[in-house]
């Protein structure tokens, strides 16, 4: 069989069971099984693949995602995550849109001790939009912010969708989830700075409202018994992975106990909060683990059909500069995102281009805090992109979709923004690594 | 027939518990070996050698130990855009497809993992790494876990009978 006939059977195969509706697990398991048939010599080669759904996830690199994600769910249901929120506000004087502010501040406090964009978007929804709606903020200042900061929960470590993207494509996992943190922070600034300039212009997006302006003490307390206890975590993570007393599966493993111990010392872990946090990290970190058991085969199936070097071949033969292939990789990401979710994002584009990145000598690290921007905008996309249907899902009536999609144009325009900086000022996302590891 | 499913239900519950009792034990183990390692506490004893490949055994239970029962709950992840866009009933001729193709999968899947590990078994492959183990004992659980996928598939068939002609509400993302 021709690579380009492999090609489609494999890259179009999967897109259309995907399509379908077959859970993205088990299209790739389809495919495989056609695959292993065809290509690695019919009876003998399906032995071989299901030996080789073994080794797929048997694998010490990928443990941080069940880790990080435990990390999130036990801040959840031990009712942590609420703290940092009051612990944030009390710190942040009168500025325009003060609430929203707060939301993009808290957002990103939280992301470093969270994996989850959903649960970040969702928590902050459900809390902070219908006190921002009550005080009389236009539904586009008050819901943007909070899905705009949910989505860089991806970029600032820990984020259990870093790990698999370093696990998948062999960027180091340190470097990755290092690498996310400038662009992050940049992101957070840019919201914060578009945020108090918009409602400058306008000031009915953000009626001032009064709020209890606390003193001494008790304008600390919160923030010195919640928030530093809470973001030292992400410190202690970070530190026992650039010290070297840890790798970063490990150095995960750390965080997921002190973040138990916490909340312990808090008397907020109880058995039914510990046993539903360990529930719910099953739950996601199981979804993700089992599209890996598929996804781990595909590539190899791919590469064995000669489909991945084909293409390789035929994009080098196009004659385009290494930043023109690099633009084109990125732009079929984001268009990607318009529909389809990031794991399968991931899947499907992984086996072709990190060949690619190999033939034309990019930074892997750089390429891949790219990717993770464009796997963040996929999260913000109109009209399928998730975190805008999570935003949906806790807003009340009066909010409708229309004013989701306008409230999220900006702040996809700051992370195309983002996007650009990186691609032309690599450093934004390497020298953290570097001076770190 | 109801009650067959509820308790198949209840023991894909137990495999689930299983799985989390698993997590929060490699989370305490790695912290073992991290402490044993760079703090000598236990003289004689740098870390726990073998807490790495542990750990990737776990890994691997937590993974097909939940599988089935995600498919319960409908946690698998997927792509559903087309089965919203089209209508109702052609939505739910289109899960009968994708059921079929999941059942037809998982069936082989068993089939050809059971051959793997009996193949390996026979042979006496052993892995080797810092623990010494026959091959077939992770070998094994994947025939058992797909068995347990195909039966819940055929449950799963069932319930989209017995509903509502529509598409099903299954999860789109992993967040």
């Amino acid at each position: 069989m021709s690579w380009q006939a492999a090609a489609w059977l494999m890259l179009g195969g999967s897109t259309a069971l995907l399509f379908l509706g077959l859970p993205v697990a088990l299209s790739f398991l389809v495919i495989n099984l056609v695959g292993a048939l065809l290509f690695l010599g019919g009876e003998a080669g399906l032995t071989q693949f299901a030996r080789n759904s073994v080794g797929s996830v048997a694998s010490f690199s990928l443990t941080p995602i069940p880790l990080f994600i435990l990390m999130g769910e036990v801040l959840f249901h031990t009712g942590l995550a609420v703290k940092v929120i009051d612990g944030v506000e009390r710190l942040i004087r009168q500025v325009p849109g003060r609430l929203a502010v707060v939301a993009v501040v808290a957002g990103t406090v939280f992301s470093a001790i969270s994996g989850s964009t959903i649960a970040t978007t969702a928590m902050l929804g459900s809390l902070m939009l219908p006190v921002m709606l009550a005080r009389g903020y236009h539904p586009t200042m008050a819901t943007g912010p909070l899905m705009a900061i949910g989505a860089v929960d991806m970029l600032i470590p820990p984020s259990a969708l870093t790990v698999l993207l370093g696990s998948l494509s062999g960027i180091s996992i340190a470097g990755l989830l290092i690498g996310g943190v400038v662009p992050g922070l940049v992101l957070s600034l840019a919201f914060v700075i578009y945020i108090i300039a918009r409602v400058k212009l306008n000031p009915s997006l953000a009626p001032k409202t009064a709020f209890t302006e606390y003193q001494g003490w008790q304008k600390l307390r919160p923030f010195v018994q919640y928030v530093i206890p809470l973001v030292s975590i992400f410190a202690v993570v970070v530190a026992s992975m650039s010290a070297g007393w840890a790798t970063p599966t490990e150095s995960a493993a750390i965080g997921a106990f002190f973040t138990m111990l916490l909340a312990a010392l808090y008397g907020a872990l109880s058995v039914k909060n510990l046993v539903a946090a360990l529930r719910g990290t099953a739950a996601i970190s199981g979804m993700i683990l089992f599209i890996i058991v598929g996804a781990t085969t595909f590539s190899q199936i791919l590469s064995f059909s000669g489909a991945s070097n084909g293409l390789v071949e035929l994009i080098s033969s196009l004659g385009l500069s290494p930043l023109a292939v690099l633009a084109a990789m990125m732009l079929l990401l984001i268009f990607l995102g318009l529909f389809v979710e990031q794991v399968s994002m991931m899947m499907i584009t992984l086996p072709i281009y990190m060949p690619l990145v190999a033939k034309y000598g990019f930074d892997p690290v750089w390429f891949g805090v790219m990717f993770l921007i464009c796997m963040q905008l996929g999260l913000l996309l109109p009209p399928h992109g998730l975190l805008l249907m999570t935003m949906k899902g806790v807003a009340p009536p009066q909010v409708r979709m229309g004013h989701i999609f306008q409230a999220v144009l900006p702040y996809i325009a700051m992370s195309l923004l983002v996007l650009a900086l990186v691609f032309f000022v690599p450093a934004v996302a390497l020298w953290l690594p570097k001076a770190l590891l | 027939m109801q009650r067959l499913e509820n308790a198949y239900g209840r023991l894909l519950e137990v495999l689930a518990l299983a799985g989390c009792a698993l997590i929060f034990g490699m989370t305490l183990m790695i912290c073992a070996d991290v402490l044993l390692r760079n703090v000598r506490i236990v003289p004689g004893m740098v870390g726990l050698e073998w807490a790495n490949e542990i750990s990737e055994g776990m890994l691997y239970l937590v993974t097909v130990l939940t599988a089935p029962w995600l498919m319960r709950q409908g946690q698998h992840i997927r792509v559903d855009i087309l089965l919203r866009a089209v209508p109702k009933p052609l939505g739910w001729a289109m899960e009968w497809v994708v059921d079929v193709l999941a059942l037809a999968c998982c069936a082989a899947i068993t089939y050809y993992g059971a051959r793997a590990a009996l193949a390996s078994w026979k042979a006496g492959s052993m892995s080797i790494k810092t623990l010494i183990t026959p091959e077939w004992w992770l070998l094994s659980v994947l025939p058992v876990a797909f068995l347990a996928l195909t039966i819940e598939m055929l449950f799963r068939m069932r319930r989209l009978w017995l509903g509502p002609r529509a598409p099903r509400d299954d999860a789109v993302s992993t967040g």
